[in-house]
């Protein structure tokens, strides 16, 4: 246990004290308590800056469950210290946020502050995790904690809906995930990640290789929004706005990429791994650009906005991978950087705009564009705000959204120089989806803005009349917007601090080529530079095409986009069928009649064991033994037989007792002839009372009805019961004949040889059943008891069903 | 040699028998019972520590005297005790919420002697080392429970549970005879001659299909697909008490006999005998779980995962290595708590709304907090989210199925875990979120909190069991090789 441990152990003791809080303390707003943590972990994290910064990583081990290879060992290097930083930091803001956004009186706030710190924790968890199953459990419950805060309103059906389906779509990831890493386990023997990476080439050139690879890509996008598993993530926008500033932009969805970043030592320099990552990737950064402009809530803008920009860096990420294939020299390294700023500016802008809504939404009641409109003279600084984090979307200069976004305008570009992986063919696309999606970011950014704050206020759509947010919930918004500027003029104070070991952690064999990535990221690449007619002309058709959105809009409708995303039929379809088709098979075995059941039953019992005899050949008949039978003995036989066969004949019900009663005498007469009359007197008994007893009940009872059955339906029950019957039969001469071949003594002989010397008594039946086995006949004693009791409280005790539960 | 193995099994059925004779004096028979089980528990307790702490971790009893293999011989290890001490929690949990939740008629009708006599069959089933010992003893928890499960007679039990023991009997019916081809072809009943013989007769022949008919036997007990039809619709009837003891205990002696015999006797075919038992697991996880998801009545969902569950320690002992059998042991001891703390948990939803049927129900997470919350980590355990107890379970069975290469039966164990996750998001949401539907709580603070004190416990263990995952872990593996190697069992038995 070292001090980072407790770190990420902290905010889970701390949520836990959260519900006595707020009992406890109704006067304070229970986030004042809340944000202290935060804060801490924020500035004990920036400690470290240094350290990282020199190229060291921090390993602290604590073995938890050793015997499973799982160990709670933090790692901490660049990578995981920038999302430490991102979650901590952005964390504080959020909650100073949420204090002012959920009011005190009518909110679940000890609920909502126990999620989002577990949620913090979690986080915490996955990212400083050196182990790959603590990592995974810390990301089960981030989903968890997601799923909780969505559905915190959760007297919206709305609300229920989006938690469900973002823990079915998270968690499922979150199984594939598991299935991966215990492949890698089987591949590596570990689950350490730096251990995994020293066996690199090992796991390179196992057939389990691509498998692990998808699975765990299966888990990373599903937590990142990538299509097509994107559709939960518009849904979550029925938690409270801080969370969806927290987790479903700035944090929790960028995990997936985390991951891919994370495991990409280990993958990276497979084509495979290229093309899924970089492909998905584009096509998500195209889909979710073009969503957006078709939407006319506030958040399910930034919400598609957000699964574009994940897809945007997780495209990045993939042609990064390339420097693992033809060296850190090529060039490629420098989409990673770029994946890697631009994922900080990301949690910068996006942060800022989500808030924006949320103000806009508690200020005016609405977040539809269709009644905003005008509220730039209401709220100047919202508006300003809303103005910085819109632009850096787009990618205007000066915000730092431009510079990342041509970086990956370059490094797409750049991507055509790759002669492998079949790139020669399919290269061109990269630029063009990276052009076109742009494009579309730069439409929905405008919308973001101008519908909103300009155009006509439409004063009777709203329900109150807006004025501009508390300070304490400004405050937070202007920190972000605050850096969108600085780190658009300055972006070189992260690339040396945090960017360049978060990116020496995706590549850590990097080193023994080159001694340290030298970043330097500035605005201007000269006129020769196709990003820069890459980012006019975007700017040049955006506009063109927002002032002409009108005209185009029609092409959603045309595409059947309008209504809902087309992925959503599928889900929702699946979710239907789930449900009905379970009830079918399910009510199509559990019919209710006994019959049906001893069908099942009984055709897998006769399958089953004929199956087993004929697979190790054990069928057998011996004579050997086999005493002479007299005639008068098949005589009984016959006889026996032929009562039996009656039975299910006779259409009476005393009749057909009589007839089974004729069968139990008839075997008691075997046990005469088989020189056991104590078995015989008791069977004779038992038959003589069960007889009479069920003659009794049956007085009482009705006449059995005709029953018509199809003819079918008999000879499948013929079938059967013969089947079983052949089944015993055969297994038991089968049986007989196997102890001939095998003899071995039987445990008899004893009880036949010790009855009269050791238990003193020579009829050895009694004393087997007294003495030897004393036991069993003592429990069947308490069954009968048991039975007799029974007996009585079925007659005497009638309830309703209500009285109790 | 230890007189102290018979306790488990006398002193219930002792208890048993004098509270008979107060039957119609109910606090007289709470204040002995609840006592009695208090004590069981801790005998179970003290035996497990005697066997762990013993250095051959195996302790007989030589019932009257007389060698094995000829008398019966009571057999505790360390898998046998640690289901004893199991059974023993579940029946002192479930004997507590039993005082505040059952109606005073049925106190006065034998419910604590039945409730006894059934602990009586459970731990001795675990205990014996005798088959035919096994077979009487499933005859003292089978009939005990065929009156538990009837008891209060209304309509719908008496109509369910007569399918419940008609399809019990045929089931008991098969195990004679299976016992009795045993005997025909070894000569012999006790386990540990059984193995020995076995092993000589190097599992030829017909003693393959007597091995199936014992799967067959005790699949039918342990609720195995497609023999599980009498489980779900039995189980709705009865108290919550008897649901919960009957989830979390019943099906998994059955489940333990499996493991028992397929460890011990029936183990020189695994190829054959033992896929079979893989794609048996298969099944039964998924059509349980199907009928799980079907479903919208909390105690019905409960019960179809009883059984997608029991699929899961069967296929530990079908992936038929240490580690599969170390999950499937762990799987074992997390599900007797998780499950009777969910039946428990219905039991408690029922007493505040009335019904069990989610669609009447909603919004108990603002009313009642601590059952919400409760539930839901129970939920959450069940459906594998770590760091609970069921999240180490199944990774363990699916960490060794990955090593052993039977990649579908991993792909059916993930999907089963996603269903799992559905249907209990299902009770979670429609039962606890949402709008609350009643107008008038039935249960106030004070009596709610009374309900829920003998539930918490097993909440707390399914925390521990996954924080602690460590020793609970090195215990199963510890259970698992023991069993795995049979000499350990002979050798004891036999005395060689």
């Amino acid at each position: 246990m070292s001090a980072l441990h407790i770190a990420i152990i902290v905010p889970f003791l701390f949520a836990l004290v959260i519900p006595l809080l707020y009992n406890k303390v109704p006067k304070i707003h229970t986030g004042w308590f809340v944000l202290i943590l935060p804060t801490i972990l924020f500035g004990y994290l920036l400690s470290f800056i240094p350290t990282i910064s020199s190229g060291e990583t921090v390993v602290k081990q604590f073995a938890w469950v050793p015997s499973l290879g799982i160990n709670f060992d933090v790692h901490l290097d660049g990578l995981a210290l920038l999302f430490g930083l991102l979650i901590t930091g952005i964390g504080a803001l959020v909650v100073l946020y949420s204090v002012f956004y959920l009011t005190k009186k009518g909110e679940a706030l000890h609920n909502f502050y126990f999620y989002l710190l577990m949620f913090m924790g979690a986080m915490l968890g996955v990212v400083l995790s050196g182990n790959l199953m603590v990592l995974y459990v810390f990301w089960e419950l981030t989903s968890l904690s997601s799923s909780l805060l969505i559905g915190y309103w959760h007297h919206r059906e709305k609300s229920r809906y989006g938690a469900q389906k973002s823990m079915l779509i998270t968690v499922t990831g979150g199984f594939a995930m598991l299935a991966g890493f215990s492949l890698l386990y089987v591949m590596t023997g570990s689950f350490t990640i730096t251990e995994i990476i020293g066996q690199a080439d090992v796991v390179a050139s196992s057939a389990l290789f691509i498998p692990a690879m998808l699975l765990i890509l299966m888990g990373a996008f599903t937590k990142s929004a990538q299509f097509p598993f994107h559709i939960w993530l518009p849904d979550a926008m029925e938690a409270p706005t801080p969370v969806s500033a927290y987790l479903h932009s700035a944090t929790m969805v960028k995990m997936g990429i985390y991951l891919v970043a994370r495991v990409s030592p280990i993958f990276s320099g497979a084509p495979e791994w290229f093309w899924i990552v970089s492909g998905v990737g584009l096509f998500t950064l195209f889909w979710g650009s073009f969503n957006a402009v078709r939407q006319t809530d506030l958040k399910s803008i930034l919400a598609y906005s957000t699964i574009s920009q994940l897809g945007m860096i997780m495209s990045m990420l993939g042609v990064g991978s390339a420097a693992a294939y033809y060296g850190y020299e090529g060039g490629y390294t420098a989409a990673t950087i770029a994946a890697i700023f631009h994922l900080i500016n990301h949690s910068t802008f996006k942060g800022s705009l989500f808030m924006v809504a949320g103000i806009v939404d508690h200020e005016t009641g609405t977040r539809d564009i269709r009644k905003l409109g005008g509220l730039m003279t209401f709220m100047p600084i919202t508006f300003t705000i809303a103005i910085i984090g819109a632009f850096s979307m787009a990618g205007v200069y000066p915000f730092n959204g431009f510079l990342s976004k041509e970086m990956f305008l370059e490094s797409m570009v750049h991507a055509l120089h790759i002669t492998d992986f079949n790139m020669q063919t399919f290269g061109m696309l990269f630029p063009v989806i990276a052009w076109v999606a742009s494009v579309f970011t730069f439409i929905y950014s405008m919308i973001l803005v101008f519908k909103t704050f300009t155009g006509k206020y439409q004063a009777d759509k709203l329900d109150k009349k807006p004025h501009e947010a508390p300070i304490g919930m400004l405050l937070p918004p202007i920190v972000l917007a605050s850096l969108v500027v600085l780190f658009g003029f300055f972006p070189n104070i992260l690339s040396h601090s945090i960017i360049e070991p978060a990116v020496q952690a995706i590549y850590p064999t990097s080193l023994t080529g080159i001694d340290h990535f030298d970043i330097h990221i500035y605005a201007w690449h000269g006129f020769d530079s196709p990003a820069l007619w890459m980012t006019i002309s975007i700017i040049a058709v955006g506009l063109i095409l927002y002032l002409t959105l009108s005209k185009w809009q029609k092409i959603y409708q045309f595409l059947r986009l309008h209504k809902k995303d087309p992925i959503n039929y599928i889900y929702d379809g699946i979710l239907d069928k789930l449900v009905s088709g379970s009830a079918k098979v399910t009510n199509l075995q559990m019919t209710g009649l006994l019959r049906d059941y001893f069908v099942y039953m009984n055709i897998f019992l006769i399958g089953l064991a004929f199956y087993t005899l004929y697979h190790f050949d054990s069928f057998g008949v011996d004579t050997t033994n086999v005493a002479p039978i007299p005639l008068y003995v098949w005589i009984i036989v016959g006889v026996v037989a032929a009562a039996a066969i009656a039975v299910p004949f006779i259409n009476n019900r005393v009749a057909s007792i009589i007839s089974v009663g004729f069968v139990g005498f008839l075997v008691s007469l075997f046990y005469v002839l088989f020189r056991a009359p104590d078995l015989a007197l008791t069977q004779l008994l038992v038959e003589t009372v069960t007889t009479a007893l069920f003659l009794l009940c049956f007085y009482h009872l009705p006449e059995l009805r005709k029953e018509k059955f199809k003819p079918t339906f008999k000879w499948i029950n013929v079938i059967i019961s013969v089947g079983v019957g052949a089944m015993v039969t055969t297994m038991a001469l089968s049986a007989m004949s196997f102890g001939n071949k095998k003899p071995f003594e039987a445990i008899s002989q004893y009880f036949i040889d010790n009855a009269h010397d050791l238990a003193g008594g020579d009829n050895v039946v009694n004393i087997i059943l007294v003495d030897f086995r004393g036991m069993d006949t003592m429990l069947e004693i308490l069954v009968l008891g048991i039975a007799a009791l029974g007996v009585v409280t079925l007659i005497k005790l009638r309830m309703n069903g209500k009285e109790d539960v | 040699m230890s007189n102290f193995l018979t306790l488990p099994i006398l002193l219930p059925m002792f208890i048993g028998t004098i509270l008979i004779f107060f039957a119609k004096k109910h606090k007289l028979q709470r204040v002995i019972a609840g006592f009695s089980a208090l004590s069981l528990l801790g005998v179970a307790i003290y035996l497990g520590y005697i066997v762990y702490t013993d250095p051959s971790q195996i302790i007989t009893l030589e019932i009257g005297d007389w060698p094995a293999p000829f008398g019966i011989v009571l057999v505790a290890d360390m898998f046998a005790t640690m289901m004893v001490i199991l059974s023993s929690i579940v029946g002192v949990v479930c004997l507590f919420f039993a005082f505040k939740t059952i109606h005073s008629d049925r106190e006065k009708f034998y419910f604590y002697p039945f409730y006894f006599y059934l602990l009586t069959g459970v731990n001795g089933a675990f205990l014996t080392g005798d088959m035919f010992n096994l077979f009487v003893f499933f005859e003292v928890m089978l009939i005990s429970s065929y009156v538990l499960i009837v008891h209060g007679g209304t309509g719908y039990q008496l109509r369910e549970s007569f399918k419940y023991v008609v399809m019990n009997m045929v089931a008991s019916a098969f195990f004679l005879v299976a016992l009795a081809y045993l005997y025909a072809t070894t000569g012999t009943l006790n386990m540990a001659d059984l193995a020995e013989r076995v092993q000589v007769l190097e599992q030829e022949g017909i003693l393959n299909g007597i091995a199936i008919l014992f799967l067959f036997v005790f699949g039918a007990k342990g609720a195995l697909f497609p023999l599980y039809f009498w489980l779900p619709k039995s189980y709705y009837g009865p108290p919550a008490a008897i649901s919960a003891l009957f989830g979390g205990l019943l099906t998994k002696v059955g489940i333990y006999a499996i493991i028992r015999v397929f460890t011990l006797i029936f183990v020189h075919n695994t190829e054959f005998t033992h896929t079979i038992i893989l794609i048996l697991a298969g099944g039964t996880m998924f059509f349980g779980v199907l009928g799980a998801v079907s479903q919208f009545d909390f105690k019905r969902i409960l019960s179809y995962h009883i059984i997608s569950q029991v699929g899961y320690m069967v296929m530990g002992l079908g992936v038929y290595t240490p580690l599969a059998l170390a999950g499937a042991i762990y799987y074992i001891a997390h599900h007797i708590i998780v499950k009777s703390a969910l039946f428990l948990f219905a039991g408690a939803t029922q007493k505040i709304t009335g019904t069990t049927e989610l669609k009447k129900m909603g919004g108990l997470l603002k009313t009642h907090p601590w059952l919400g919350w409760l539930f839901f980590i129970s939920a959450m355990s069940l459906a594998g989210i770590p760091p609970l107890s069921g999240f180490f379970s199944k990774f363990a069975l699916i960490l060794a199925a990955v090593q052993k290469e039977s990649y579908y039966i991993v792909v059916v164990a993930l999907v089963v875990g996603i269903l799992t996750l559905f249907s209990m998001m299902k009770i979670f949401m429609y039962a606890f979120w949402g709008e609350p539907k009643i107008s008038q709580d039935k249960v106030n603070r004070k009596e709610m909190f009374a309900l829920l004190r003998p539930i918490i416990p097993l909440v707390v263990l399914t925390i521990c069991l996954g924080f602690f995952a460590e020793p609970i872990f090195q215990y199963s593996l510890g259970v698992s090789e023991q069993i795995l190697d049979p000499a350990n069992y002979v050798n004891a038995v036999l005395g060689k």
